[in-house]
C-alpha cells in the first residue's frame, strides 16, 4: 500500500477537525423613525439580491376570542390591491424587479416580506410601504380568498400533521388564543369587509413594527429611502390584549383524532415549555438537540435507525411570544403506535434521569453552534436569524455570542433542562389514525379523548 | 458616468474542474465570504435506471448509503457530520443521485474522507437493509400513501404520459418490490453505478482552490474505476395522441389535474423557448394560468406549474397542477387551461410580457444559486446546476452562460413553441378524483 511521496494518507481513521475560523455575522445599521418603526439594515453583498421584511407584533392572537384567523385572512387580502394598483399591477410590478411577494399572519405577528433584484431595490421598497399604508382590501379579492381559504381548511381537515397539531394547541392552550391554530369554515364565513379594514387599521401601524432588510445594498442610501417612504406615516399604536393563561394539564391523556382510512399513525406528543426569553432557552436546546433534534439524536437512532419504525421522527421546541412547548412527532405504522410511545418516553425518562456523556454533550455543542452559524452563509439564513432577534427582543449580540452561549452548558445543564421541561408524566399525547386500528393501543397509555377529524368530539 | 443600463448585475461565479486519473470529475467553486463548505457527490444513476422488477430500488439504495462504510460504520456518517457542526442528506432524482454536506471549512477534510470512504467501500448487512427497507416504507407512508394527493402529480402522471419503463415506473417502488430487494442486489447496484468513472465531486465556498484540488486527490484518485454499462436507451416512442388517465384520491375533497407536455430536447433552442414559455403560463399570480383560472374564472383555487429543466436528462414534462372548485367539472377546467394555450399558439406573447418573465427568471436563476434547499444548505443550488451541467453537459462553466440563452428568447420563439409542442399528441392528463365526491364531476 504505497502512497505518493511525501503524504500518507492514513484511510481508516477520520481526519481530525482543522483550526475552526470565526463566524462574522454582518453589522447591523439600526434607526427607529420618529414614528416608532424600528429599522434593522444588514448588507450581504455575494448575491445581487435583496430581502426585506416588516412585521407587525399583532397576529390572529389578538383576534383568536372574536374571529379567530382574520389577521391571516387580512394579510392574505393586502397584497391583493392598493390605492394606486389596482389587482394586476402589483403582481406584474412583481415579475417585473424579479420578485417574490409574501402576505402572512401566525400568532403573535403579521407581516410583508419581498425579496427581488437589488437593482429594483426602491421599487420593492416602494411597495412594501404602499402594501402597508394603502391597501384597499377590496370586497370582491376578499370573496376570493375566503372561498379558497374554506377549500383550504377542507383539505388541512385531511391531514395527519395539521390534524395532530391542531389538537395539541388545543389541549395545551384551553382558553389561550393559542389554541386555536386555524378558524372553522363557519368562523371564515363570518368575516365581513369591514373587520378586515378595523384590523389593518389598528395593527398595521408604524408604532412597535419592525423593518428588516438585507441584502446587496447600501445601508446609507437604504435608510434615506426607507425615511422617504416611511416617515409621514402615523397612527396609533394598538392596544395590549391580556388573555387567559393555559391550563395547567396534570396526568398523561390520549387524544385520539380518527382519520378513516389512515394507513399510518400520526404521533405528537407534548408539553408547556418556555419562551426563548427564559435564561433556560439554550439549556432546553441543547437538551433537545440530543433527545430528538437533530439526525444523530437517541430518538431518531433509536425509532428509526435501530427499529425502523418512522422516517422523519424529530422533536422539537417551540417557543412563542408569551409562552412556549416542546413537543416531539413521528409518523409510524399502525402496529408499533404503541412501541413508539413506549420509545418516546423511554428516551424523555432516560434524559431526566442520567447525565448525558461527555462525547454527545461535546457532539451536540458542535452540531448547534455549527448549524445556527450555516445561516449567516445565505441571505434567507441571515433574515431569520435577524428577524428572530429583533421580533422577539433578544439581545442585539445574540447571534454574535450563540455559539459561546451554547459551548458553556454542561451535562448538569442538560439533566436539569430535561427535567424541567421534558414532562413525562403530564405530557400529552395526540395520535391521528384510524380508530379502529390503533384505539387498543392508545388505551395503554392514559384516559383517551375521540374526536372526530373536524374538530368535534365524538 | 452612470449608465443605468450597464449596472444591471450579471453575476459572475468563479468555477474550475479538474478529472483525477480514475475518472472522478471534481469541479470547485471558492467564495471565502463565510467559514463553511458545501461538498456534493453526485452519481450519474437515478431512478430511471433502476432493475426491472425493482422499482423504488436507486432511492432504497440511497438509503443504503448512510448505513456504513469500510472505515465509518452505521451511524458514523452521521455523527460525525452532525458532530462537526454539519448538515448532510442525500437525495434521488431521475437520472442522478446526490449525496451532500455543509459543514464549518475546518471539516472539509473530514467531509472529503467520509465521500471517499463510501464511494470505495460500502459496508453493510441484511440487518441494515431490513431497517431501512421499513424505513423507506413509512416515508412511501408519510409521504405518498397516508396524504391528501399525496405522491401528486410526480407519481401519477409518468405511467400515464410515458410508455418506456424507466420513464413510466413507480419511482418510489411497489413495497413488492422492495420486499424483493437483496444484498445481493445492492452489491450489484454499487459495483454497476456508484463508480468515481460515473460521479462529479463538488466543492464550494470557503477554501483556497488548490488546496481543494489536491485534498480531492488525496482522498478519491486511487479509488479504482470500473467499466460502465453502456447507456440505457430512455428515449420515448413517438407520442401520436393525446393521454389521459384518473388516480384515486383518498383523503382530499377537492379534483386536482395534472396536465404534462413533454419538453423539447435538452440544450436545443426549443429547450431554451419551452423554459421561458413555462414562466409565462406558470411563475405565481402574474402567470398565465392562475391568473386566467384563480383569479379571472375562480374556477380553481390554486393553479400553479413547474418543469424541471436542468436537473434531468431524459424525458421530462412542464407540469400544470389545478385544483378546482367541485361545482366546475374536470372538463370545464381543462377547456379554460385550454383557451390559455389557444390563446398563446394564435397571439403569441406581446414583449411588454415576456421581457419581466426574463427578469423574473434571471433572480430566480440568482436565488438558486445562492440558497436551493431551505435556509441552511448555503449554494445548495449552485452545487446542484454545477453538477448537472458537469455529468449532462460536459462543462460546468455553463453555470455563467447558460441564463443568456434563455434571456435572448424571442416571442416569436415562445409562440412558435407553443405552438409545437403544446398540442394533445404531446400531453398527458391525469385527474385525482377524490372517492368522497362519489359520481359528482
Amino acid at each position: 500500500m504505497s502512497t505518493p511521496a511525501t503524504i500518507v494518507t492514513n484511510r481508516s481513521a477520520a481526519p481530525a477537525l482543522g483550526p475552526e475560523r470565526p463566524v462574522a455575522w454582518p453589522k447591523r445599521t439600526l434607526r427607529t423613525l420618529s414614528n416608532g418603526l424600528q429599522v434593522v439594515l444588514a448588507e450581504s453583498h455575494g448575491f445581487p439580491k435583496i430581502a426585506a421584511q416588516l412585521f407587525f407584533r399583532s397576529g390572529n392572537a389578538v383576534v383568536a376570542h372574536r374571529a379567530p384567523g382574520l389577521a391571516e385572512m387580512t394579510a392574505k387580502v393586502v397584497r391583493t390591491r392598493t390605492a394606486s394598483r389596482p389587482s394586476r399591477r402589483i403582481e406584474e410590478d412583481l415579475r417585473r424587479m424579479g420578485a417574490d411577494l409574501g402576505t402572512h399572519a401566525g400568532a403573535d405577528s403579521s407581516a410583508i416580506s419581498i425579496a427581488g433584484l437589488a437593482e429594483f431595490s426602491s421599487g420593492l421598497l416602494d411597495l412594501v410601504a404602499d402594501l402597508a399604508r394603502n391597501a384597499s382590501l377590496p370586497a370582491e379579492e376578499f370573496e376570493r380568498e375566503r372561498r379558497q381559504k374554506v377549500e383550504e381548511l377542507r383539505i388541512e381537515r385531511t391531514t395527519p400533521g395539521f390534524l395532530a397539531n391542531e389538537r395539541l394547541r388545543r389541549v395545551l392552550f384551553g382558553e389561550h388564543p393559542y389554541a386555536i391554530v386555524a378558524p372553522t369554515e363557519e368562523q371564515v364565513a363570518a368575516y365581513r369587509p369591514e373587520h378586515l379594514a378595523a384590523f389593518y387599521r389598528q395593527h398595521y401601524v408604524p408604532a412597535d413594527a419592525l423593518l428588516l432588510v438585507v441584502g446587496d445594498f447600501s445601508s446609507e442610501a437604504m435608510l434615506q429611502q426607507i425615511e422617504k417612504v416611511f416617515g409621514s406615516w402615523k397612527a396609533p399604536r394598538p392596544e395590549a390584549l391580556k388573555s387567559p393563561a393555559p391550563p395547567g394539564n396534570t396526568g398523561r391523556r390520549v387524544h385520539l383524532v380518527h382519520l378513516p382510512g389512515a394507513v399510518q399513525t400520526q404521533v405528537l406528543v407534548g408539553n408547556l415549555a418556555i419562551t426563548r426569553s427564559d435564561p433556560d432557552w439554550f439549556r432546553l436546546a441543547l437538551a433537545n438537540s440530543i433527545y430528538g433534534g437533530a439526525f444523530h439524536s437517541r430518538l431518531v437512532i433509536n425509532i428509526r435507525e435501530q427499529k425502523g419504525y418512522t422516517y422523519s421522527p424529530r422533536s422539537g421546541a417551540h417557543p412563542l411570544r408569551e409562552y412556549g412547548y416542546f413537543s416531539v412527532h413521528a409518523a409510524v405504522r399502525n402496529e408499533v403506535a404503541a412501541a413508539t410511545l413506549t420509545e418516546i418516553f423511554y428516551e424523555m425518562d432516560r434524559m431526566r434521569a442520567l447525565p448525558v456523556t461527555a462525547e454527545e454533550l461535546d457532539s451536540a455543542r458542535s452540531y448547534l453552534s455549527g448549524v445556527f452559524s450555516l445561516g449567516v452563509a445565505t441571505l434567507d439564513g441571515i433574515v431569520g436569524q435577524l428577524s428572530t432577534v429583533y421580533l422577539e427582543r433578544l439581545p442585539e449580540n445574540y447571534v454574535e455570542t450563540y455559539r459561546e452561549r451554547i459551548r458553556a452548558l454542561t451535562a448538569e445543564d442538560v439533566l436539569a433542562a430535561a427535567r424541567r421541561h421534558f414532562d413525562s408524566a403530564n405530557a400529552q399525547i395526540v395520535l391521528v389514525g384510524d380508530r379502529e386500528q390503533i384505539a387498543d393501543q392508545a388505551a395503554l397509555f392514559g384516559e383517551v379523548t375521540e374526536y372526530d377529524a373536524q374538530g368535534g368530539r365524538k | 458616468m452612470e449608465n443605468t443600463e450597464t449596472k444591471v448585475a450579471r453575476l459572475h461565479i468563479p468555477v474550475e474542474h479538474t478529472t483525477l486519473a480514475n475518472g472522478l470529475r471534481v469541479v470547485v467553486s471558492p467564495d471565502r465570504t463565510a467559514p463553511f463548505v458545501t461538498v456534493g457527490v453526485y452519481y450519474q444513476i437515478g431512478f430511471r435506471l433502476e432493475p426491472r422488477g425493482r422499482s423504488g430500488f436507486a432511492h432504497l439504495f440511497e438509503h443504503m448509503m448512510f448505513q456504513g462504510s469500510e472505515n465509518a460504520g452505521k451511524m458514523e456518517h452521521i455523527r460525525l457530520i452532525n458532530s462537526s457542526g454539519g448538515l448532510l442528506n442525500g437525495t434521488t432524482n431521475y437520472d442522478i443521485t446526490n449525496y451532500f454536506e455543509a459543514v464549518p471549512s475546518n471539516a472539509l477534510e473530514r467531509v472529503l474522507w467520509l465521500e471517499a470512504d463510501r464511494m470505495r467501500a460500502l459496508k453493510v448487512d441484511d440487518e441494515n437493509l431490513r431497517n431501512q427497507r421499513d424505513v423507506v416504507k413509512e416515508e412511501v407512508r408519510v409521504n405518498v400513501l397516508n396524504q391528501p394527493y399525496g405522491g401528486f402529480p410526480w407519481l401519477d402522471l409518468p405511467p400515464i404520459a410515458f410508455r418506456n419503463w424507466p420513464n413510466a415506473h413507480n419511482f418510489y417502488g411497489d413495497f413488492t418490490d422492495l420486499d424483493a430487494a437483496t444484498l445481493d442486489d445492492v452489491g450489484t447496484f454499487f459495483r454497476t453505478y456508484y463508480a468515481p468513472n460515473n460521479a462529479v465531486l463538488l466543492i464550494l465556498g470557503d477554501f483556497e482552490t488548490s488546496e481543494a484540488f489536491a485534498l480531492a486527490k488525496r482522498y478519491f484518485e486511487d479509488i479504482p474505476p470500473h467499466p460502465l454499462p453502456p447507456r440505457a436507451d430512455v428515449a420515448e416512442p413517438q407520442q401520436k395522441e393525446e393521454r389521459r388517465g384518473e388516480v384515486e384520491e383518498k383523503f382530499g375533497p377537492l379534483p386536482a389535474i395534472a396536465i404534462g407536455y413533454t419538453v423539447p430536447p435538452r440544450g436545443t433552442d426549443d429547450w431554451y423557448a419551452a423554459a421561458i414559455l413555462e414562466r409565462v403560463l406558470h411563475g405565481g399570480r402574474a402567470g398565465r394560468v392562475y391568473h386566467r383560472l384563480v383569479l379571472d374564472k375562480q374556477i380553481a383555487v390554486e393553479a400553479e406549474g413547474s418543469a424541471d429543466i436542468f436537473d434531468t436528462n431524459g424525458p421530462t414534462q412542464i407540469v400544470t397542477r389545478i385544483f378546482h372548485k367541485p361545482e366546475f367539472s374536470s372538463d370545464e377546467a381543462i377547456a379554460a387551461f385550454d383557451e390559455i394555450i389557444r390563446e398563446v399558439q394564435e397571439q403569441g406573447i406581446p414583449e411588454d410580457e415576456l421581457d419581466p418573465v426574463k427578469v423574473k427568471f434571471r433572480a430566480d436563476y440568482y436565488s438558486m444559486l445562492e440558497g436551493g434547499m431551505g435556509s441552511y444548505m448555503p449554494r445548495f443550488g449552485l452545487m446542484h446546476y454545477l453538477a448537472c451541467f458537469t455529468l449532462f453537459d460536459g462543462d460546468p462553466h455553463r453555470v455563467n452562460t447558460i441564463l443568456e440563452g434563455f434571456l435572448a428568447v424571442t416571442p416569436k420563439q415562445v409562440q412558435a413553441a407553443a405552438r409545437k409542442y403544446l398540442v394533445p399528441q404531446n400531453r398527458a392528463i391525469v385527474v385525482r378524483r377524490p372517492v368522497a365526491m362519489g359520481a359528482a364531476r
